[in-house]
């Protein structure tokens, strides 16, 4: 298998109001991203994609804990690796961004010196060396004057600015792959129009793989190869970005696409999705769509559905792709 | 022609910023700086920009929220700058405000019953405690919600049924322009739908007039009838919306519409073409503000600002308009 990440089975519980119960906030996801792939993970809020990358990066904040399921980075297995050993592989192998760049850089250091400490964390170099490389990472991101923002502090700069600085860091360990949670939904549209173009340059000039973690279906256009839909922490559909797309085949997706204001014509009524994502404690039986979805059957509320391969590297999980 | 239900002009709103050991301004932020707006009754007006470009204080300021230092805001032909503390109390009945985050805006001691009734008692709107209950139960009514959620606390609902109730609240009072502040930006998308689709059957039902302030393109041509695009505290476009999206005339406005992401896979690549970001409006760049990103901008463009151009029923703050 030539897969770079491959996750099985994964489960992150959060305690229940109950005493002694868990909460499975993911439950049982499957995802795999090639080399050089970019897989762009969707929901709405609380479907537990971002916790499922916390899952992957063994970064899931107490009392929440991965129960069961695996996760290889090149076929080996991170699950249970000491945490030294995570640390190592976070930051040179794996790179993270996330939608606040500016809860992630330290507001007291240059960012010069930020995008340093990274380099130096990966490679033994010299600091005339460290500091080259900077200033090359700087306009390989699209910094304008690198030389002078190399020693500015993260307050002096824009959020755009701020989020370049810190795909730059990110960079720094030359990562395989990037897990990007939300990276320009800070942002306005003009400045994110600037980080999606980017990203994707970058992908194409590093062969980076990305994991993009976003509730938009305009942002995963841009950067996916394949899309994953989640929802209520399930992955329910699967496949390359135009039949997910193009040809959604689950109901949540097709909804999800139909209730976008661009979707309908100017003026008229949107689609709706009737109801809201339930609680984690309270997902129903049976397939947990079922009770929004205009087409469910008596077995949707019993029992769940399978993931039915469908054409082309896609699957659905939904009844009535087998039973019509 | 009949006057509009509301017409700003000229209004400008400036924050001092402060400095020195006796904090005393030594600049202005012109947040607001010279807006003309129009809305017509039973009519939605978006008033559409990114952060920073002055659109909030805009929806604030109408209600002298914030107050401004210059500009007239006309409604149904009466100055409420100008107003007495008495007098402005009572039109803001006639002009309700819904807010991005609805758990903010609630008071989350007060049951939902509560928080709507809220308004009907300021304004001594219903003769006793049963015709208040009754108005708080048509209002909740209105807004597509049980009357038995009346009795919940804003934490027991959902993020789509708050919303609803600030609606409810907004409308209990039967206001004739309502500002809808970022009022759906919050929400996951299917829950955006069922509240941009409630505000519509609102509209043809109760006549009331919108102003819809927001960054969200797509919101703003499925919503309004006309829209104002803001730069840098100024509108720099205004027009009807279809005739906007589709023939853009400012630089700017043409580079938000390329900006906005599509899911449709068959139209990948979003255009950049604005480059850089927003200067400080502390310090907006001499001649058009527009200038500095502007893929078109030429000598003129950097010593002379352009106004607002009228032509056929729109306007464009551009050179290249005229």
């Amino acid at each position: 298998m030539s897969d770079l990440l491959a996750v099985e089975g994964l489960v992150t519980t959060f305690p229940g109001r109950a005493p002694e119960t868990r909460i499975p906030v993911v439950d049982r996801v499957d995802l795999r991203v090639a080399r050089g792939e970019a897989l762009a993970l969707v929901g709405e809020s609380g479907c537990g994609k971002s916790m499922t990358a916390l899952s992957i990066l063994s970064l899931v904040p107490k009392p929440g804990r991965v129960e069961a399921g695996s996760v290889r980075l090149a076929g080996a297995e991170l699950r249970g690796l000491p945490a030294t050993a995570l640390r190592r592989i976070r930051g040179a192998r794996i790179a993270m961004i996330f939608q606040e760049p500016a809860t992630s850089l330290n507001p007291v250091q240059r960012v010069g010196a930020q995008v340093m400490e990274a380099i130096a964390l990966h490679e033994r170099v010299s600091g005339a060396e460290a500091r080259r490389r900077a200033l090359a990472l700087f306009e390989a991101v699209g910094i304008p004057d690198p030389e002078a923002r190399l020693r500015a502090y993260p307050h002096q700069l824009s959020g755009g600015l701020k989020q370049r600085v810190m795909i730059s860091i990110a960079l720094a360990g030359r990562p395989e792959l990037l897990i990007a949670d939300e990276p320009t939904t800070a942002l306005d549209v003009t400045v994110q129009a600037q980080i999606l173009a980017l990203l994707r340059a970058l992908a194409a000039d590093t062969g980076v793989a990305i994991l993009l973690i976003t509730h938009d279906l305009g942002v995963v256009n841009e950067i996916a190869d394949r899309v994953a839909v989640m929802y209520a922490g399930r992955v329910v559909e699967e496949g390359p970005r135009a039949s997910v797309l193009g040809a959604p085949r689950h109901p949540y997706t097709q909804g999800l696409l139909r209730s976008m204001p661009s979707r309908a014509r100017p003026g008229e009524r949107l689609a709706e999705i009737p109801g809201a994502v339930p609680a984690a404690d309270a997902w129903p039986p049976g397939c947990r769509f079922a009770p929004r979805c205009a087409i469910a059957m008596d077995v949707c509320r019993v029992r769940e559905p399978e993931a039915t391969p469908l054409a082309a590297d896609a699957a659905a999980r939904c009844h009535a792709l087998v039973t019509p | 022609m009949s006057a509009p239900l509301l017409a700003v002009e000229g209004l400008c709103t400036w924050f001092p910023i402060r400095g020195g050991l006796l904090q005393r301004p030594v600049g202005w932020v012109r947040a607001v700086d010279g807006v003309d707006l129009v809305v017509e009754a039973g009519r939605t007006l978006a008033l559409v920009g990114e952060s920073g470009c002055g659109k909030t204080t805009v929806g604030r300021s109408l209600l002298r929220l914030v107050e401004p230092r210059a500009g007239r805001v006309l409604f149904e032909g009466e100055d409420l700058l100008h107003l007495p503390p008495a007098a402005l109390r009572t039109r803001r009945q006639a002009i309700q405000i819904v807010f991005q985050d609805p758990m903010a805006a609630l008071d989350p001691r007060f049951r939902v019953r509560e928080a709507v009734a809220e308004g009907l008692e300021t304004f001594g709107i219903g003769a006793d405690a049963t015709e208040r209950a009754a108005r708080v139960e048509a209002a909740l009514a209105r807004v597509r919600l049980d009357a038995s959620l009346g009795e919940r606390f804003p934490h027991e609902l959902s993020g789509g049924q708050r919303q609803r109730v600030c609606i409810a609240r907004a409308l209990a009072v039967e206001p004739r322009l309502l500002v809808c502040d970022e009022s759906v930006s919050a929400l996951d998308v299917s829950i955006q739908a069922q509240i941009l689709n409630l505000l519509r059957d609102l509209q043809a039902e109760l006549g009331i007039a919108y102003l819809f302030i927001t960054h969200d393109l797509g919101v703003v041509r499925n919503l309004a009838h006309r829209v104002a695009v803001m730069y840098l505290g100024q509108i720099v476009e205004e027009g009807p919306t279809e005739a906007v999206f589709t023939d853009p005339r400012h630089p700017y406005t043409r580079a938000l519409l390329a900006a906005v992401p599509s899911a449709d896979p068959a139209r990948r690549g979003v255009a950049v073409r604005a480059r850089g970001e927003v200067p400080s409006p502390a310090h907006p760049p001499a001649g058009c503000r527009f200038h500095t990103r502007c893929p078109e901008a030429f000598a003129r463009c950097r010593e002379q600002a352009p106004a607002l151009m009228p032509r056929d029923g729109r306007a464009a703050r551009c050179f290249l308009a005229e």
